[in-house]
């Protein structure tokens, strides 16, 4: 709805004007992102003089990888600057009593909760992201199809809501319990699964876990379908894979809001 | 409320003098572990899940070593690699150093140091005591998850190394503290100085993640040419003291590390351990001088 | 819709322009809400044990609440901290869900949270912000007017209304965290009236406030109620609050109703005795004050008696004529004595709530 739209654009101005107050602490949150970024660039680097491609066969070599990794910080530059400065904030709000403010007023307390608050200097990453990608699809054996460069935006933005939905979730535990920051740990190390093309977990061990996260928690599908779909030859293959990231996309949004309304009607609120 | 995982909490800052009784000693030791303890769920998971990102890394090795012929790189096995990627979260138990640096910079900044300038109390040795029970602590609650973990996965492990090498081992680590706690604090004293240190301290974080062995074993850059003839990236970081924060101590129980390169190698620990305690030392001093001469 | 009254009540239906009997716009019925609280161990031991076992307690916030208040009522609801009354507003704006019992206000249930019911009614929270910390006030209100759906000609309008009542025009372009607390808090009440609620809620609006700002407030509640027929329902500690604004005051101790009725009939019904205050020619001995009432308080020739009203007629007469006076008052016990007083007592017995 358009009313929606126009009280987001308010808080992201809003936002955005105290980044630019705040010029210099703006800026050395860009670097600093970038700076991690770089360093795990270097690894990479460095991992690729030692092979010609990750795991046998799997076509991920350096371009492709690169390409992979890319879209990886394209992915998570938009879910850390739309979504996750406001569920960090969450924990203060229940305490402060911010919370009880939104369930008072007649919007969606879903929206209000998840995209209050805008990290514009985590678009640094998806930056070089872009430039990344640039780079890496240039330097490819094979470039992607015209077909494959309209999918990737689309097939993005449906990672992106899987990654959504799980900070809904996350934000539901925290209504639902109070305080606890332990679990916005738990969503670095469960995103850290997703860093690397699927094909790594193979083995006795592996297997199960790539089940695990591609039809359970279906974060192995965010990364690596629109991933494979712009750096690795398209196939039949990629249609079924994309299929599935749809169907993730729509299941793990309806199930996170279910569970959101849930947390919602159970909660305590800070009593005084 | 707590901003981080449990391990990363600092130690309370209880304006006790240190060494002024074995009392004090346990009752310091006692309020760390019930802080510990008030975060039971909260503790026992964080510890397990900072071991997560190894089992991604490790079957992104182990694709590495799928796609080509080679035994090993730099002369670890993929299991080697598993082996050392535990030995480092060993070492780090030992050598980070959680909100120091933040906490002496903050200290500075909103004038509590002033009352060590006053007391006739030592303040480094003091947030050494400070730092000394507060690993203690976390040695004691954490050696469960981490014998467990290291239990489950022996098969990666070669056989224990001999006495000689056990004794480097230990003494590595405990070097390897020293250096950790040094380095930070004398970055924590540049706030005498800087109004921000927090920018010099994330350049430090960075270096520290490239070149500790955090990410690969330091082995690894031997092939890396620094473009002066037949010096290796391998060979200059050896001289840097970051990499005995992680990698080091792993590398000498991995037997990587042998006889004369060893002793040299615990030299050049040792050597950095003696130059960070008294740059931190000369910090201190002329920082406080510094201080006081603009009134705090 | 049955309307239970606290046993003991006298059947006022006093209160302002209450049309309260035909269509109440609050009506709550036997409303209770409890929730567990787990116990934080102390001490080392305790908190090894506390690893594996916790004990946990039943507190009861609310019990079985039930009052009906009707259009253009001002009502406040006076309790001690902890006494309920913040989970019972919680419960009419729908922040909460309850136990046990119904509510309907404007004919909604609250806890459905249906856009039209909130709409309707505001909420303002004494010391919590509401409003957006990072923008400036006139930002706040222009989401107000989005989130709320308000006509752009009739927010102008109702804002420059409410900023001019209050005196805040200058404040409007600093961003809210710079203001004081008072400011703050007539930005905040601005911002809830700009979508013209029927029902206002306020939760001890005035706390941490200076007697200035405090009054400034109460006049502007005073002002808006009367002009717009605004229901509300104030929350406080302060006896102050409810004696400049309402009529009709509901004591809440422990989660229960102990009064529901004017502020005057407090005294007619919670106390038994008056205090009688003689002016003596000289000091007397305590024993002999002592037969004309107790407890008996003297200082130099002043003397205060405290004297059970029914046996007043007879008492007096007697001090008149035994004792040399020179003056003589008889008033009912301060009610801040009696508030206080009744803020101390347990929770009411088990026959007085419905």
């Amino acid at each position: 709805m358009k009313r929606y739209f126009t009280i987001f654009l308010t808080f992201a101005r809003a936002c955005l004007i105290r980044d630019m107050t705040f010029r210099v602490n703006f800026l050395l949150e860009c670097v600093t992102s970038m700076g991690w970024m770089s360093m795990n660039l270097a690894f990479y680097l460095l991992i690729f003089t030692f092979t010609p491609e990750i795991g046998r066969d799997t076509g991920w070599s350096r371009e492709p990888f690169f390409a992979f990794v890319a879209t990886g910080l394209i992915i998570n530059s938009i879910v850390q600057a739309l979504f996750m400065p406001s569920a960090e904030e969450l924990t203060e709000m229940v305490r402060t009593g911010g919370l009880d403010a939104v369930l008072v007023q007649p919007l969606d307390p879903q929206f209000m909760l998840s995209m209050h608050r805008v990290d514009f200097s985590a678009c640094a990453n998806g930056l070089v992201g872009i430039g990344l990608l640039g780079w890496a699809v240039s330097r490819m054996d094979s470039t992607p199809p015209p077909v494959a460069w309209l999918l990737y935006p689309l097939l993005i933005l449906c990672g992106v809501a899987i990654l959504y939905s799980l900070v809904i979730m996350l934000a539901a535990a925290t209504i639902l319990l109070g305080r606890n920051q332990s679990l916005y740990d738990f969503w670095f190390y469960l995103t850290n699964f997703s860093r690397y093309p699927a094909e790594i977990y193979a083995g006795p061990w592996g297997g199960p876990l790539r089940t695990l996260f591609t039809f359970v928690i279906p974060i192995l599908l965010v990364v690596n379908v629109p991933a494979r779909v712009i750096a690795l030859p398209f196939s039949g293959e990629s249609w079924g894979l994309m299929v599935a990231l749809l169907v993730a996309a729509t299941a793990t949004l309806v199930i996170s809001r279910l569970v959101f309304q849930a947390a919602i009607t159970k909660y305590r609120s800070a009593s005084s | 409320m707590s901003l981080a995982t449990p391990a990363d909490r600092a130690p309370p800052t209880a304006p006790v003098r240190p060494f002024a009784g074995l009392r004090t000693w346990f009752t310091m030791l006692a309020i760390c572990l019930e802080e510990r303890l008030v975060y039971r769920g909260d503790f026992v998971i964080g510890t397990v899940m900072r071991f997560l990102p190894i089992v991604t890394q490790v079957f992104l090795w182990t694709a590495v070593f799928n796609a080509t012929s080679r035994p090993d790189i730099a002369g670890y096995t993929r299991n080697d690699i598993v082996a050392y990627y535990l030995l480092t979260m060993v070492t780090r138990a030992f050598s980070s150093m959680p909100g120091l640096s933040g906490g002496i910079s903050r200290s500075v900044r909103d004038g509590s140091v002033k009352k060590y300038l006053v007391q006739p109390v030592d303040y480094v040795a003091y947030l050494l005591a400070a730092r000394i029970a507060h690993k203690l602590v976390y040695y004691v609650v954490a050696i469960l998850p981490f014998a467990a973990i290291f239990y489950v996965c022996r098969g990666y492990f070669p056989p224990i190394p001999d006495v000689g090498t056990i004794a480097a081992y230990v003494l590595s680590l405990v070097l390897s503290f020293l250096l950790g706690f040094f380095m930070e604090a004398t970055l924590g004293m540049l706030g005498f100085w800087f109004l921000e240190v927090s920018s010099i301290i994330f350049a430090y974080m960075l270096v520290q993640y490239l070149l500790s062995g955090h990410m690969f074993p330091i082995d690894m850059l031997s092939g890396v040419q620094t473009g002066i003839a037949g010096v290796t990236l391998a060979d200059v970081v050896r001289w840097l003291p970051f990499e005995y924060t992680a990698y080091f101590p792993a590398a000498v129980w991995l037997g990587k590390i042998q006889g004369a390169t060893l002793a040299r190698d615990l030299a050049i620990e040792a050597g950095w351990v003696v130059v960070m305690a008294v740059a931190c030392r000369i910090a201190w001093w002329r920082g406080t001088r510094r201080y006081s001469a603009f009134g705090g | 819709m049955v309307f239970l009254y606290t046993s003991g009540m006298h059947n006022s239906n006093r209160g302002g322009p209450a049309d309260r009997g035909v269509d109440p716009v609050i009506s709550v019925d036997s409303l209770a809400k409890e929730y567990r609280v787990y116990d934080k161990p102390e001490g080392l031991l305790a908190s090894v044990t506390g690893l594996f076992h916790r004990t946990s307690r039943l507190v009861e916030a609310v019990r079985g609440v039930s009052l009906s208040i009707g259009r253009g009522e001002f009502v406040a609801l006076l309790g001690p901290n902890g006494a309920g009354k913040t989970t019972f507003l919680k419960l009419l704006s729908g922040i909460i869900t309850p136990s046990r019992g119904t509510a309907r206000v404007l004919g909604h249930v609250p806890w459905e949270r249906a856009d039209d019911f909130r709409r309707r009614f505001a909420l303002v929270m004494g010391q919590r912000n509401q409003l957006w910390w990072d923008l400036p006030a006139a930002e706040s209100f222009r989401l107000h007017k989005e989130i709320y759906r308000i006509e752009p000609a009739r927010f102008n309008r109702t804002r420059d209304e409410l900023v001019d009542l209050l005196g805040v025009r200058g404040l409007m372009l600093q961003p809210v965290r710079e203001l004081s607390l008072g400011e703050r808090m007539k930005l905040e009440l601005i911002a809830a009236l700009l979508h013209e609620p029927e029902v206002l809620f306020l939760d001890e609006p005035t706390i941490g406030l200076d007697v200035v700002a405090q009054h400034t407030i109460h006049d502007f509640l005073k002002a808006v109620q009367a002009r717009r027929r605004v229901t509300v329902v104030l929350t406080t500690h302060y006896m102050k609050d409810v004696a400049a604004l309402c009529e009709r005051v509901v004591v809440i101790t422990h989660g229960s109703i102990l009064h529901d009725g004017p502020l005057e009939e407090i005294v007619d019904r919670f106390t038994t005795h008056k205090i009688v205050t003689l002016d003596l020619d000289a000091t007397p001995a305590v024993g002999r004050m002592e037969r004309f009432g107790f407890p008996c308080e003297i200082r130099g020739p002043r003397v205060e008696l405290r004297i059970d009203r029914t046996r007043i007629a007879d008492v007096l007469p007697e001090i008149l004529r035994s004792e040399s006076v020179r003056d003589i008052s008889v008033e009912d016990v301060p009610l801040e004595e009696i508030v206080a007083e009744l803020f101390r007592a347990g929770p009411a017995p088990a026959g007085a709530t419905a």
